[in-house]
């Protein structure tokens, strides 16, 4: 079996008004990746592409050692796969379906499902039609869970969830995750959360991967220096620097392999360095996006 | 068969079940209006039989099929170990099977009511049976647009084609005198124009099966 659980290999697919380009992606077994991406830049397709449910045009796709689309009722039997979209049947209660998903799945786990019930505050004889948004993502995610599969593949689950639901959805896959050998693939456009939970992070956008790193080399690497420029002094491109901002006097360069030597380049150049911040997750994220289609359009 | 399969299958008699009891609460209805013998009875009994069966029918290539993919409950089902060909082939089994649920007792009570009671002469058999046939040929189609072309703007057409095509089907059947001539007769005459007409019927419902299942089974994108 593969050391991963997710291998996408120059995956492309083509629309009339959007395609995915030469996607490489590769999950390792147990770790969780998160998938970022503004609306519309391709991670559902992907999602879709790896479940099978889309066949792509180019590439391999490999999940959990089954090639897709061909082996996916093989691979499915081990994927708990929930997306924003997913509706369960909504004139059935959540006991229906967990009965359902009993009689599917031979390693389904009631003493789990249950625990989940009452941690999720949900009730199993009321209909899914009177849960609100936040209950019914719970009990998708429960139906998911209690099947103890070994890869979860989530699309947005947090969206459109108030703080609260978030924090509950959020600290039950955190807890699902100490289990050994479990893999998690979770997209989102709400960075604070793939932030939360994730190991890796990957960056999508327009159809196309545009950074894909651990999460803390992320954080380490790219920086904010705020810069004051004297009349005269002119910012050199410097390795390392991804963009410049300037107003007037001062300036604002984005790192996005930061070096302390960089600080010193600028100063040996006239300019005074003010400050050196980190970013955030989501700075990150936009300031990536940015550059990347700024090199697409050049 | 694949057992999610057969789960899947399972699970839209389930979720249909009280709408099948009814139509069939319904259809029991009306064949007894009919069994009350005036003209009028009959008439409408028969009427009754046909709007129930013709509603059930399209009601639940609706809602086994497109409601599916309207109610976003297609990417639950799809994400159980099933392939899209296994789903489409426990949609037409489950779809065609609810649907025979309602049309058999149609078929059952007529023959009935001709070889049972004797309240209409043997010689109208063939012309009843192709009748008959017409609203599990109507609804084949229904479903296999619902299912293939996913959206409301194909279901509302084959809906539309099949339900005002029954008339002009009828029309032309109470014209051909291969009917005409030997519906009131004693006995069943199984010319070839019956034969024929009940044969292309039963053709075409198969025919429609099989080009839904292969085109279901060659499409690319699913979801």
């Amino acid at each position: 079996m593969s050391e991963y659980a997710i291998e996408l290999s120059g995956v492309g697919k083509t629309y009339p008004f959007f395609s995915l380009d030469n996607i490489d992606l590769k999950v390792p077994e147990g770790e969780i990746m998160g998938l970022i991406g503004p609306n519309g830049a391709g991670k559902s397709t992907t999602i879709r592409i790896l479940m099978g449910l889309v066949h792509q045009d180019r590439g391999e796709v490999r999940v959990l050692g089954h090639s897709m689309p061909q082996g996916q009722v093989a691979a499915k039997w081990d994927i708990g796969f929930a997306s924003e979209d997913m509706r369960p049947y909504e004139a059935m209660t959540l006991g229906w379906h967990m009965q359902f998903f009993r009689s599917v799945y031979a390693n389904w786990d009631e003493r789990y499902a249950q625990l989940l019930v009452k941690r999720f505050g949900l009730r199993t004889e009321q209909k899914i039609k009177g849960f609100s948004h936040g209950q019914r993502v719970k009990a998708t995610l429960l139906l998911m869970l209690a099947r103890r599969p070994k890869l979860l593949v989530l699309d947005e689950p947090t969206t459109g969830l108030d703080p609260v639901a978030r924090h509950e959805i959020l600290r039950e896959l955190t807890a699902v995750m100490t289990e050994e050998g479990r893999s998690v693939l979770f997209s989102s456009h709400n960075t604070q959360d793939v932030e939360q939970i994730s190991d890796t992070i990957t960056f999508i956008d327009r159809g196309r991967i545009i950074d894909s790193m651990d999460k803390e080399t992320y954080l380490d690497r790219w920086r904010r220096l705020r810069l004051e420029v004297p009349s005269g002094v002119t910012l050199p491109a410097l390795p390392g620097i991804i963009g410049v901002r300037q107003d007037g006097r001062l300036a604002i360069a984005t790192a996005n392999a930061f070096q302390p030597d960089l600080a010193n380049a600028y100063e040996s150049t006239g300019a005074r360095v003010h400050a050196i911040e980190t970013m955030t997750l989501e700075e990150i994220f936009v300031a990536n996006v940015e550059h990347s289609r700024e090199e697409v359009e050049a | 068969m694949n057992p999610v399969t057969r789960e899947l299958i399972l699970k839209d008699l389930r979720l249909h079940k009280s709408h099948l009891l009814f139509t069939i609460a319904a259809e029991f209805l009306a064949l007894a209006g009919v069994m009350l013998k005036t003209e009028t009875a009959v008439v409408v009994g028969t009427s009754c039989f046909f709007i129930a069966l013709v509603f059930a029918g399209c009601l639940l290539a609706g809602s086994n099929i497109l409601n599916e993919r309207k109610k976003q409950t297609l990417p639950f089902v799809m994400s159980l170990p099933v392939s899209p060909v296994q789903y489409s082939l426990a949609k037409l089994i489950a779809t065609v099977g609810m649907f025979l649920a309602l049309w058999l007792p149609l078929v059952a009570g007529a023959l009935w009511m001709i070889e049972g009671k004797g309240m209409f002469p043997h010689g109208i058999i063939p012309a009843a049976l192709i009748i008959l046939t017409m609203p599990l040929l109507g609804f084949t189609i229904v479903m296999s647009a619902n299912l293939v072309g996913e959206t409301e703007g194909w279901n509302m057409a084959s809906v539309l084609i099949c339900n005002s095509s029954y008339g002009l089907a009828w029309y032309f059947i109470l014209k051909v005198p291969a009917f005409t001539n030997y519906w009131g007769g004693s006995v069943a005459v199984w010319n070839s124009t019956a034969v024929s007409v009940l044969g292309g019927e039963f053709a075409l419902i198969v025919l429609t099966l099989v080009l839904t299942f292969y085109v279901q089974s060659r499409k690319r994108d699913f979801i």
